[in-house]
């Protein structure tokens, strides 16, 4: 399908000739995102620059039912911006302003377009904290963010994007514009959607606007990092540091070939003979940190760790965080086909699941290397593999087909912060059931009545 | 899926590596400018992808404009976690999509000044830059083509701080310029002819002839002049003054000195040991110079520029020292052109002013 040239036209009016591309080398960067194997190309990429232009868009879409899918920094694992039925491709990288900063209010507003990192780094220049921390800040926008409910380092003492959404401006398909919430902390007036559209994934309505609390900058921070001989030694300590009471910001694991990938990229003399690391974190006041530091130390100790080293400043600890985040992408060092996938089970059900994830690789004779956010139970196995093996490929459907069924057997769930995007939809009735698939069409429906936005995602 | 190679423009595994992660976004100067995935380093790659597979035409103006729109900094290649070769894919895009009547007539040309010895001779005698008999011991200085016109100071400062260096006339070009303009069979040949002509050890002035020599001749033979002179151990020089006080001193990192050979400490250390050093926000990133893309591409070689000519007036510094002719040259009419105060000078250059202050 290509658009019909009045509807391009109509396009070039509202946002400008010279954002709207049609032709086929200006498509085909925008076929697909940081999922492998998922490829598909959009008929128009579309580039506007207000919330208004963004209104008629999605107007014009809605009236002669053009697919529309809203796209940030298209760094999701989830193929949730890949324009399965064609239509538009929405770039929301012009709505790039950072239009308030408030000390006073301890909030932040934005626009979509912003990344994590630059917003992370003006409330940081104004002594506070933008706490959600997912791996691929500096490149992901906060409006991507928000819509997939990015997770990250710092999600056990402080949660995830959900948490920090005071609200919202969002264009209905339609056309209309809602304002969500606002800048209170405490408002129940009507039903809560704000938190409807955190973790939409584009398929109800487009963000334009993002307010979100900020906290004052702790005093400190320190990180830590423990050898085990196994990720399942690693597991069972997370749980021992968690029944200890502790709640550190960061609690991270990688197995031995994340940790040996990620060395040859970061070359930061990380052990790579341990079987699994566990990269440990807290901040707070200076002897807050050291005390919960040495405490979490203490505990891996008697839960077996091999060795524990303490960071011996900030710029390591940056450098340990750092590297934590490249996991993924350093893992396709070892081949070039690399299906990152994230289900997430209860805590004290961690050991066993990367038990049975080391089961299922073997029996598909795959090589699967697993990191994550522990403290949440976030594991990420991560399958590496030969493109050109077909076989292979099969085998890696297969075997998380098996890995997203045994974490919600072990009573967890097939995505914990990445989205359901394409990738995971044929698995998301076995985890929430048919009553619940149901209710969400019924939800889209409301929203988008032309079914336009995100086809083939959430709600289809 | 991917798809499997077919024209072989690109070695396979250099464009497999790639895993799409974005993580490269954020240190592209072009993706900077326009927010286009298009003009990004995963873009470009995709479209180069494309390019092989044929499901772009050889001819897609977007192909033509992104290869060309690229600055070729490979700023990319440093923040790349896969270990994605970028440089290395940009040189085969280009060899590709730059082939014959294609590449710019601007470059044609210089390309063919430059590949003539006795031109560049001739250019030498004319503009004195430093020039020795041949001998066979002792580092040899290489008189990278545009810096002999240009900056004949340069070599001069290189050969006053260090007199074992010697500078025959008759050495060529190295052939970085035929590398990033689409040519790098020329670009290697002339690098290995450079080597014969000057063997042993190779120290340049220029960041980009000493990233693409080292990628031909081996890391161990080429030094770049910072690395050089702090390897050598620098003979205690003077200081460079401002008034009545120590300079204030900023860096311009060289792309491909930064990115291609990680060197960026030494030219630091040598400054500091002369003057006071300032740190730019931004000393990495790229200034748009990019070897010939200031002209060939002069708006986008100015958009690159110009926040980085607002974070010098704004660090209050007296110079800005280069360490590339060809960066020296884009800072110096930037700076001009806004009758700014501060003075761009080549690394060399600088030390050489301290050392007059010494003697
Ligand atoms: C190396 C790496 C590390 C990662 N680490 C983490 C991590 O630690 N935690 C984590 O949660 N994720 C992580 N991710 C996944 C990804 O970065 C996040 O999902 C991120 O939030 C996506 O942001 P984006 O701007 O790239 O959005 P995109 O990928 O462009 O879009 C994601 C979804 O949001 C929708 N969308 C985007 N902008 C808007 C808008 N303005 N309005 C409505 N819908 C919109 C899109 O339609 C799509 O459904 C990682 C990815 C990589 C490659
Ligand atoms: S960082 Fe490397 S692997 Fe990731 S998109 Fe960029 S070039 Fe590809
Ligand atoms: S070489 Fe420089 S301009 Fe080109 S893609 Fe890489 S970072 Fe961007």
């Amino acid at each position: 399908m290509t658009l019909p040239k009045q509807d391009t036209d109509a396009l070039a009016a509202i946002v400008g000739a010279e954002h709207v591309r049609v032709e086929p080398g200006e498509l085909a960067p925008y076929a697909r995102d940081a999922t492998p194997l998922f490829h598909a190309e959009p008929d128009a990429v579309v580039f506007p620059a207000t919330t208004g232009e963004v209104a008629e868009v999605l107007k014009l879409a809605t009236e002669r039912g053009i697919p529309v899918t809203p796209r940030g920094a298209g760094t999701n694992l989830c193929a949730a911006t890949v324009a399965e039925r064609g239509g538009i491709v929405l770039v929301l990288t012009r709505l790039n302003r950072i239009l308030e900063i408030s000390r006073e209010e301890l909030l932040a507003r934005v626009e979509p377009g912003v990344t994590t990192a630059r917003l992370a780094d003006a409330a940081g220049a104004e002594g506070l904290l933008y706490a959600p921390d997912p791996g691929s800040r500096t490149a992901s926008t906060v409006g991507g963010n928000v819509a997939t409910c990015a997770g990250g380092l710092r999600g056990l003492k402080y949660g995830v994007t959900r948490n920090y959404v005071l609200g919202l401006t969002a264009v209905l398909p339609t056309g209309e514009v809602v304002r969500t919430g606002g800048r209170l902390w405490k408002d129940v007036a009507g039903y809560d959607l704000t938190r409807l559209l955190t973790g939409s994934e584009g398929t109800l309505a487009v963000i334009t606007e993002v307010t979100v609390a900020l906290l004052p900058t702790p005093a400190g921070s320190g990180t830590g990092v423990a050898y085990f001989g196994s990720l399942a030694d690693a597991c069972r300590a997370v749980t021992a540091v968690i029944s200890a009471g502790l709640v550190p910001a960061t609690l991270e694991f990688l197995d031995q070939k994340c940790v040996a990938a990620v060395e040859e990229f970061a070359a930061l003399g990380l052990r790579t003979d341990a079987g699994a690391l566990l990269l440990f974190g807290d901040d707070g006041t200076d002897d807050v940190v050291a005390g919960n530091l040495a405490r979490m130390a203490e505990v891996c100790t008697s839960a077996g760790a091999l060795e524990v080293t303490l960071a011996e400043d900030v710029a390591r600890s940056e450098a340990l965080l750092a590297a934590r985040r490249c996991s993924l992408p350093a893992l396709s060092r070892l081949n070039s086909l690399t299906i990152l996938e994230d289900a997430t089970v209860p805590r004290p059900k961690l050991a066993e699941m990367v038990d049975r994830i080391d089961a299922i690789a073997a029996r598909h004779e795959l090589m699967i290397a697993t990191f994550g956010h522990a403290g949440d139970g976030n594991l990420h196995p991560t399958c590496v593999l030969d493109p050109d093996d077909a076989g292979a490929v099969d085998r890696a459907h297969k075997a998380f087909a098996e890995i997203f069924a045994a974490a919600v057997e072990l009573g967890g769930t097939i995505t914990g912060e990445h989205g359901v995007g394409a990738a995971k939809l044929p698995y998301l009735a076995d985890r929430i059931g048919p009553e619940q698939v149901a209710l969400l069409r019924r939800i889209k429906s409301a929203f988008d009545p032309a079914h336009i936005l995100n086809p083939g995602k959430l709600g289809s | 899926m991917t798809e499997p190679a077919e024209r072989g423009i690109f070695g396979k595994d250099l464009l497999d590596r790639c895993i799409s992660c974005g993580f490269c976004l954020p240190a592209c100067p072009t993706y900077e400018l326009t927010g286009d995935e298009a003009s990004s380093p995963r873009g470009r790659i995709t479209l180069m992808r494309a390019l092989e597979t044929g499901r772009l035409d050889e001819d897609d103006p977007t192909l033509a404009e992104e290869s060309s729109f690229c600055l070729g900094c490979r700023s990319c290649e440093t923040v790349c976690p896969a270990g994605v070769e970028y440089g290395t894919l940009l040189e085969q895009w280009r060899d590709h999509q730059w082939r014959g009547r294609r590449r710019p007539w601007i470059a044609r040309l210089l390309m063919a000044v430059v590949s003539r010895t006795w031109l560049l001779r001739l250019q030498g005698l004319v503009r004195r830059h430093a020039r020795t008999r041949k001998r066979e011991d002792g580092p040899a200085l290489m008189l990278g083509c545009v810096e002999r016109g240009l900056y004949p100071r340069v070599s001069r400062a290189a050969r006053a701080l260090r007199p074992e260096l010697t500078a025959p006339a008759a050495q060529g070009c190295c052939g970085a310029l035929h590398a990033h303009n689409g040519d790098s069979a020329k670009g290697a040949e002339l690098a290995r002819e450079l080597g014969e002509r000057l063997p042993g050890r190779i120290v340049t002035t220029a960041g980009g002839c000493a990233a693409h020599l080292s990628t031909h001749l081996g890391r161990d033979r080429v030094k770049e002049v910072g690395e050089y002179l702090a390897e050598a151990g620098h003979r205690a020089l003077g200081e460079v003054r401002a008034g009545d006080r120590r300079a204030r001193v900023a860096l311009q990192d060289s792309c491909h000195l930064r990115n291609g050979m990680g060197v960026t400490r030494q030219p630091r250390d040598l400054i500091r040991a002369v003057a006071d050093y300032v740190e730019l926000p931004g000393a990495g990133d790229c200034c748009g110079a990019a070897g010939t893309y200031a002209m060939l591409r002069p708006k986008d070689s100015r958009a690159v520029l110009d926040p980085k000519l607002d974070a010098i007036e704004q660090s209050g510094v007296d110079y800005v020292v280069a360490v590339n002719p060809g960066c020296l040259r884009q800072l110096q009419q930037g700076l001009r052109a806004r009758r700014s105060t501060v003075r761009a000078l080549h690394l060399v250059e600088l030390l050489r002013e301290a050392q007059n202050a010494r003697e």
